[in-house]
């Protein structure tokens, strides 16, 4: 049992920013536009939706925690867990229409029009550490990091790692993201394959961030306290992903808390979602309890007074 | 630290070699993996070699080559982790065990996805199947592997790009050396060399093209390098805390001392021009190991074969060792088996470390016209017998992401 190491009567590290984007949920009925966040515009062509929607929720958060035009530099970190990589429909069709012949995928074809049909910035756009060097260049944070994946499991992974880079002082800021690209044909294609498959219409573009600060530092800023971690813990049973497959639960609850179900399947972002979400509504209390269907079982309490 | 982290146990599936020992072999030896793509026809792709695998992995059923790749390394690691006839955990077994792993892209298969588009078309009806038609989630082979190896703690997916097999040793060291596990399995896993991958890089113009001759094409820090050659491959060490492998008469094949990364902040596929980014990784890996600047013996260079890196590294590594630089070796394993992407810092780790522990450092081949901005000793294709004690690896991704570590040697011989 991985458990958390933070002493709940002397937290060693607190909540200063929230920040989060669902875009066709409100405020963000629209698609977020990322742009002004941007340090260095010319990047905006590099980006694709995930790009998108993790450096929003990160600048949401950052605000959210004052930090927004401070130079970060390398006492902040930044820990990431992305979704499944993405793959638009428009670009597979384009894909697909230059490179089958009537024989079927014909690598002739492929090698001329099909890759010159396609955005040449195709391969950043798929590429899973993006989102983090979005991030770290508009922000300018040269910390410490960690970039995981797929799932709401593996962002469990990514809070551990900067619980222990605060506790360990290494750094003072961590940003803690999660964020998933769920609307394409390469993740619908995967949630429709697997045992528990899972309607597109369900699956949910979103990302979410948590600024951890160390208390030492939160207090020489003075700096807006949103909440702290008052314990987490996470488990793993070993199996044959090929073989079997493990069932999904997800719950948020505690003094409101919002009901999730709107919100249908946020991936990565769930809980940084949902904690920010909640703090926004005024609540106080969330319990979160997870099992991923990877085989993590993982649960954490969040005191957002 | 709590704990002073050993290397027990080393696997890798290179173009060079299934084994620690023909790997190790073939490095000293200057031998190029690189060679005509077999996979698949690359048909008038810019860039037609990579350094393929040669080893066939086929029985064991898996259509993406890097799930095939891991679970071999992990399996020769744990084997050799065992050789004394003791195992790691002290008594518990992987109760308190898990890998960590960089994992590369996960890819589609051209050719399934044009049955996808036909009309009626079904998923297969076994779950192995499904998982793995059209492509397979990276993050199988650490569930897959945890399974075999009975590894019961939560495993980490690292998916840091070209930085990614470093980061994940890094990570498992320091969750070793705090305590928080008792062993761990750690590297990096990749195979790109499929017509989406290799045609990415091509549309981004990446990769070298020099076609006609394959074995000459990776050439890190010669005036004539063009770009990387893509190879493939993986690499799994056993760690754990140095007083449960002296307890337990294991073999030590090396310790490790700090481990750094860093953000360059800077841009998308540039390194930052003063080696910014580099820099602090390296001397946040050096401070972890209490080392100074100076205490380095030599430097397994990130050394991918492209214009910018190679430069960008020179002046990092400068700006790191003073005029000691000039002192300090410097050799490049891309040269031979080409850029691995995610399990790059992990078998690059294990040429290290295998190496080291026989007192040698391997070449970095074809260097024949040494570029003017690149002027330190890169090892020039030749081996060369040169005992040492600590070495320290570099992996600097594209996206700015950078990580090094420190290995110390370990008592093999």
């Amino acid at each position: 049992m991985d458990k958390g190491s933070q002493n709940t009567d002397r937290p060693t590290v607190v909540i200063t920013g929230l920040g989060h984007v669902v875009p066709g949920l409100p405020p963000d009925r629209d698609d977020c536009d990322p742009r002004r966040y941007l340090k260095v515009r010319k990047t905006r062509k590099f980006m694709a939706k995930q790009d998108d929607l993790a450096l929003v929720a990160a600048g949401r958060a950052l605000e959210s925690a004052g930090l927004r035009d401070r130079s970060l530099g390398e006492k902040t970190g930044l820990f990431i867990a992305v979704g499944y990589v993405p793959f638009e429909k428009n670009d597979i069709d384009l894909l697909a229409r230059s490179s089958i012949d009537e024989g079927g995928f014909s690598m002739d074809r492929f090698s001329t029009e099909g890759m010159d049909s396609v955005n040449p910035l195709l391969t950043f756009h798929c590429l899973p550490n993006m989102a983090a060097f979005h991030i770290s260049v508009s922000f300018d944070i040269q910390g410490p990091y960690f970039v995981t994946y797929p799932g709401s499991g593996q962002f469990y992974s990514a809070l551990e790692s900067a619980c222990h880079c605060l506790e360990e002082e290494r750094i003072d800021v961590a940003l803690v993201v999660g964020v998933a690209h769920q609307r394409n044909f390469l993740v619908e294609h995967h949630f429709a394959r697997i045992d528990q498959a899972v309607a597109p219409e369900r699956l949910m573009d979103a990302s979410g961030c948590i600024i951890l600060e160390a208390v030492a530092h939160a207090g020489e800023r003075s700096a807006p306290i949103r909440g702290r971690l008052l314990a987490r813990r996470m488990s793993y049973q070993p199996h044959n992903p090929f073989e079997s497959s493990v069932p999904y639960a997800e719950s948020f609850t505690g003094a409101g808390c919002p009901n999730v179900e709107p919100f249908g399947r946020l991936g990565a972002a769930s809980l940084p979602v949902m904690l920010s979400v909640t703090s926004a509504a005024g609540g106080r209390i969330v319990e979160h309890s997870l099992q991923s269907g990877d085989g993590i079982v993982a649960a954490s309490s969040w005191d957002l007074s | 630290m709590k704990h002073r982290v050993a290397v027990t146990g080393m696997g890798v599936v290179s173009p060079i070699g299934c084994s620690v020992g023909e790997f190790r072999e073939n490095l000293l030896k200057g031998v190029s993996g690189v060679g005509q793509v077999t996979l698949f026809d690359p048909a008038h792709l810019p860039t037609r070699i990579a350094a393929e695998v040669k080893c066939d992995f086929s029985d064991m059923g898996f259509r993406d080559r890097k799930i095939a790749f891991a679970v071999k390394a992990a399996d020769q690691a744990i084997s050799s982790a065992t050789e004394c006839g003791t195992v790691p955990g002290a008594g518990e077994g992987g109760i308190n065990a898990s890998i960590s792993l960089g994992l590369g892209l996960e890819l589609f298969s051209m050719e399934d996805l044009e049955r996808y588009r036909r009309p009626g078309f079904q998923h297969p009806e076994k779950l192995r199947d499904r998982m793995m038609f059209l492509q397979t989630p990276s993050d199988l082979c650490l569930h897959l592997i945890s399974h075999i190896h009975g590894l019961h703690r939560t495993p980490m997916a690292h998916v840091s790009a070209c930085a990614a097999g470093t980061d994940a040793i890094g990570a498992a060291f320091r969750l070793v050396a705090s305590g928080r596990r008792r062993w761990m399995l750690a590297g990096g896993t990749d195979s790109m060399i499929n017509p989406l991958g290799l045609g990415g890089f091509c549309r981004i113009g990446a990769t070298t093209t020099a076609n006609e001759a394959p074995e000459k094409a990776s050439r890190p820090f010669d005036r004539k390098r063009d770009g990387f050659v893509l190879g493939e491959g993986a690499a799994v060490l056993v760690l754990e805390r140095l007083d449960d492998a002296v307890k337990r008469q294991a073999r030590i094949h090396a310790e490790i001392m700090g481990y750094g990364n860093s953000f360059d902040a800077h841009s998308i596929s540039e390194p930052h021009p003063d080696g910014r980014g580099a820099l602090q990784a390296m001397m946040g890996a050096l401070k972890e190991a209490g080392l100074s600047p100076h205490r380095l013996d030599c430097i397994s260079a990130h050394g991918t074969s492209t214009p910018k890196n190679d430069a960008a590294e020179t002046i990092a590594i400068k700006r790191l060792l003073g005029d000691h630089a000039q002192h300090v070796p410097v050799f490049a394993t891309k040269s031979m088996i080409g850029h691995l992407i995610s399990a790059a810092g992990a078998v690059e780790a294990v040429a290290a470390i295998a190496c080291m522990s026989v007192g040698k450092i391997h070449p970095t081949i074809n260097l024949e016209d040494p570029d003017p901005a690149c002027d330190l000793d890169y090892v020039p294709n030749r081996a060369r017998y040169y005992p040492h004690e600590f070495v320290l690896s570099n992996s600097l991704g594209f996206g700015g992401q950078n990580a090094s570590i420190v290995f110390r040697r370990g008592n093999s011989a």
